[in-house]
């Protein structure tokens, strides 16, 4: 479609959660992301998210979609994603109705989402309707958008880079 | 970012076991050692190691490299996880830049210089001066990998010659000898040489780099992975000359750490033992990152080196081989 396709990027690969997140967090880490950079399997941070994820929910059911792995869902169709960090972000909540729309679009009527803080023991509801699922489909757009661009977006102030595991990459000249 | 787990140096003859998701290693004298394997970046052996399977599949599925150094501190080989980090995109572009000649050169090039610059910058004379304007004259000149590699050894000959002056006699160079080394001093620079090889290989491992796709020693080493070969080269000085220079000078190191014969020299037990605590005394040694805004480590500096490589590929950012700024 874009004439100007990166021949780097591998066609149009199905659109996850973690590249919802990245988007938010930083189209550039979505970026690079996308084309096989991924520092944060060596990130002390993600394996504590892991464990974090592990331990929390024992009894969860994975439900795997392929494109995205949801933490569990409820009988009434409910998104339940669990995050170990202390403070909600934007992305979280784009993660989750990203997902909505993923279960929507196998037919599943979903009912909303809730993003879990076991860290600080709280939750934040997702709400999923006409606005939450227009919301949804761009930043699906976006994602792919920004997937397929020939050159990596600028990279983010110094300061918003802060905590981000790709800084190493992008910062460390 | 600090990397997960450490590097573990197995300087005693050894068996490494599986216990659940443990490496147990037993040693002959003293009670086995448990490690969780999340503790374990990668594993250094510089004596006869006993492994089995089941702890060889742990070590792969936690992305765990295992390096095996010869006798003389050669790197005799290393096993390494079944599943990579490359990435098809990067590797690509890799594939493409080391394949046009001009860029592969220009890389080649300024790989070469910079190792000679870092050589300077260890041994900190001006002796060195006039071989590396001369170095730095002949450089453009040259053609092919094999050139560059020639003028490079011409400069290293040098080098060596007004290290060996800094040296106690024993411990003296006199040229370079590999496979085995001749003397302790040929043998430390093999050792250090090895472990730098090493180092570098386990960072480009959890890149998107292939480290068998290189710039410098593309043509003329086929057996190893030569981006691995080229990214060693700039910080061996930092390492082996540098610590032999060091060494010799606080009198740490002795001539009974070394087994010496006629022709060939190695490490003794606690020669081994007191260059993996050298190494790793120096690889966690820290210097200031001005864009990081944080400390790196010696080790770090290593894994950043590597990302150069993968902003080469990635954005056509140049790659400057590192030098050191402190
Ligand atoms: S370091 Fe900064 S620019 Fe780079 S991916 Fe992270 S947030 Fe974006």
């Amino acid at each position: 479609m874009s004439p100007s396709a990166d021949p780097l990027s591998d066609g149009a690969a199905p659109v996850g959660g973690v590249h919802i997140t990245y988007l938010v967090h930083c189209p550039r880490q979505l970026w690079l992301y996308a084309r096989g950079y991924r520092p944060e399997q060596r990130s002390d941070l993600v394996a504590f998210g892991e464990v974090v994820n592990e331990t929390t929910f024992p009894r969860r059911r994975d439900v795997d979609l392929g494109e995205a792995k949801i933490d569990w869902v409820t009988t009434g169709a409910v998104v339940h994603e669990t995050k170990s960090s202390r403070a909600p972000a934007p992305a979280h909540s784009a993660q989750v109705r990203h997902y909505c729309l993923l279960l929507e679009r196998r037919g599943v009527n979903v009912r909303g989402g809730v993003v879990h803080y076991p860290l600080v023991r709280r939750t934040v509801d997702v709400l999923w309707d006409d606005d939450a699922r227009t919301r949804a489909e761009d930043a699906e757009a976006d994602a792919q958008a920004v997937i397929a661009a020939a050159t990596a977006p600028e990279r983010l102030t110094r300061d918003q880079c802060r905590g981000c595991s790709y800084l190493d990459y992008c910062w460390g000249d | 970012m600090p990397a997960v787990g450490r590097t573990y140096w197995l300087t005693e003859p050894c068996r490494i076991r599986r216990e659940d998701n443990s490496v147990r290693v037993e040693r002959q004298d003293g009670s086995p050692v448990r490690i969780p394997i999340t503790d374990i970046r990668d594993l250094v052996v510089f004596d006869h190691v006993d492994v089995n399977t089941s702890a060889l599949s742990l070590l792969s599925r936690s992305g765990v490299t295992l390096h095996v150094l010869d006798h003389y501190g050669n790197h005799a080989g290393h096993f390494s996880p079944a599943e990579s980090m490359a990435s098809a995109a990067v590797v690509r572009r890799q594939v493409e830049i080391t394949a046009d000649e001009e860029q592969r050169l220009a890389i080649g090039r300024s790989l070469v210089l910079a190792s000679a610059q870092n050589l300077r910058w260890s041994l900190d004379t001006d002796l060195l001066d006039p071989a590396l304007d001369s170095l730095n004259a002949a450089l453009p000149g040259c053609g092919s990998s094999e050139a560059i590699m020639g003028e490079e050894g011409n400069f290293r000959r040098t080098a060596w010659a007004v290290l060996d002056q800094r040296l106690p006699p024993w411990l003296r160079l006199n040229g370079r000898t590999r496979r085995p080394p001749t003397n302790a001093g040929n043998a430390f620079i093999s050792y250090l040489n090895s472990i730098v090889y090493a180092r570098v290989l386990t960072a480009l491992r959890s890149t998107p780099l292939h480290p068998a796709i290189g710039f410098l020693h593309a043509d003329t080493d086929r057996r190893r992975n030569t981006l691995a070969l080229d990214l060693a080269e700039p910080f061996k000085p930092l390492f082996a000359e540098r610590l032999l220079r060091r060494t010799a000078h606080q009198k740490h190191l002795k001539q009974n750490d070394f087994e010496t014969d006629v022709g060939r020299a190695s490490l003794s037990k606690d020669g081994r033992k007191k260059i993996a605590a050298l190494v790793r005394e120096e690889l966690a040694t820290t210097v200031y990152h001005r864009s990081l805004k944080r400390k790196v480590s010696y080790e770090e500096l290593i894994h950043l080196e590597a990302l150069k490589i993968v902003r080469l590929c990635l954005e056509g950012q140049p790659y400057k081989p590192f030098r050191p700024w402190w």
